[in-house]
């Protein structure tokens, strides 16, 4: 079950250096490709980039994943943290807010917060309670501006 | 023919242009793990799963939500895209190689509208709702993303 006395609670910074080689590999897996060549360019290389009026390659929409898990500690010791009982986990909402562009050789810096933690009643269950668990993450760049925010809301049914 | 995303051309009610993903296979879900760093044994080994009573390993609800956001940046440049949010409603399950009707429960389409359009932060936006459901209907997530418009 989860503790509710971590609400506020702020992990410990993760740290996430954007490399090409990882984008284009993500990309490959969302757009379930074989090889480089065949995803989008801007995700792979960066001439086709810097045509498509890009700095640089840019990472596909969901690339945040990569951060906290290759990142950090990855999401399994946090949890465990929190008091969350893996068993009964779901994901239940993920969202992404872009603030600016991020390229290779960026070095981003993750903050999460426990935002919100609370229970909702089962439907059709009286007495019987979803716990969800709202985490925020705030994502900076090597010259601290912020270019990311994403909210996680997690479920134990 | 796919219309020009302008703000004077697009209106609410206009559909995005559907998307159809390959049949997930496990292959496809390893690849998504090894990429994403989410190696949770839940998506890849079944001997993990029928300790829970499952079938079979299922997809990672991120990996969909990545489908998702393939989707929505070929319709709209990924450098425009401001917001994107989803809510998971339903598991995904694989494909079996060995099991051809099993291809339609593993392949996502993804649907979407535009439901309004506004100005912020000095720009011209829309948002969109977006659903994604499997060939046989079963909705495995639900959401929105905003866009900028030139």
């Amino acid at each position: 079950m989860a503790d509710k006395s971590k609400v506020g609670m702020v992990f410990p910074p993760y740290i996430f250096e954007v490399e090409k080689g990882k984008i284009a590999e993500f990309a490959m897996a969302v757009s379930q490709k074989e090889s480089k060549s065949q995803v989008k360019q801007i995700y792979a290389d960066s001439g086709a980039a810097k045509a498509a009026g890009y700095k640089d390659i840019v990472p596909p929409s969901t690339f945040q994943t990569c951060f906290l898990l290759w990142g950090g500690g990855g999401l399994m010791p946090m949890l465990q943290e929190v008091g969350i009982n893996l068993v009964r986990l779901l994901h239940g909402e993920e969202e992404y807010e872009y603030l600016l562009p991020i390229h290779p050789g960026d070095v981003m810096t993750g903050v999460i917060k426990v935002v919100e933690m609370f229970d909702k009643e089962k439907k059709g269950k009286p007495g019987k309670f979803m716990e969800f668990t709202v985490l925020e993450a705030e994502i900076r760049n090597q010259r601290g501006e912020l270019a990311m925010r994403a909210r996680t809301t997690l479920v134990e049914r | 023919m796919t219309k020009a995303l302008t703000y004077e051309s697009i209106h609410v009610g206009d559909a995005m242009p559907a998307f159809t993903s390959d049949p997930i296979t496990r292959t496809h879900l390893v690849r998504y793990a090894g990429a994403s760093g989410d190696f949770n044994p839940l998506h890849h080994d079944e001997t993990f799963v029928k300790m829970f009573g499952m079938p079979r390993v299922i997809s990672h609800g991120m990996f969909v939500m990545g489908i998702v956001g393939q989707a929505v940046t070929d319709w709209v440049d990924d450098k425009n895209l401001r917001k994107f949010g989803v809510r998971f409603s339903g598991m995904t399950e694989p494909m079996d190689l060995d099991d051809p009707n099993s291809r339609d429960r593993a392949t996502i389409v993804v649907t979407g509208n535009v439901v309004e359009k506004f100005e912020a932060d000095g720009e011209k936006r829309m948002r969109c709702e977006i659903q994604a459901a499997d060939k046989l209907g079963g909705v495995k997530l639900t959401g929105s993303f905003i866009a900028a418009l030139s």
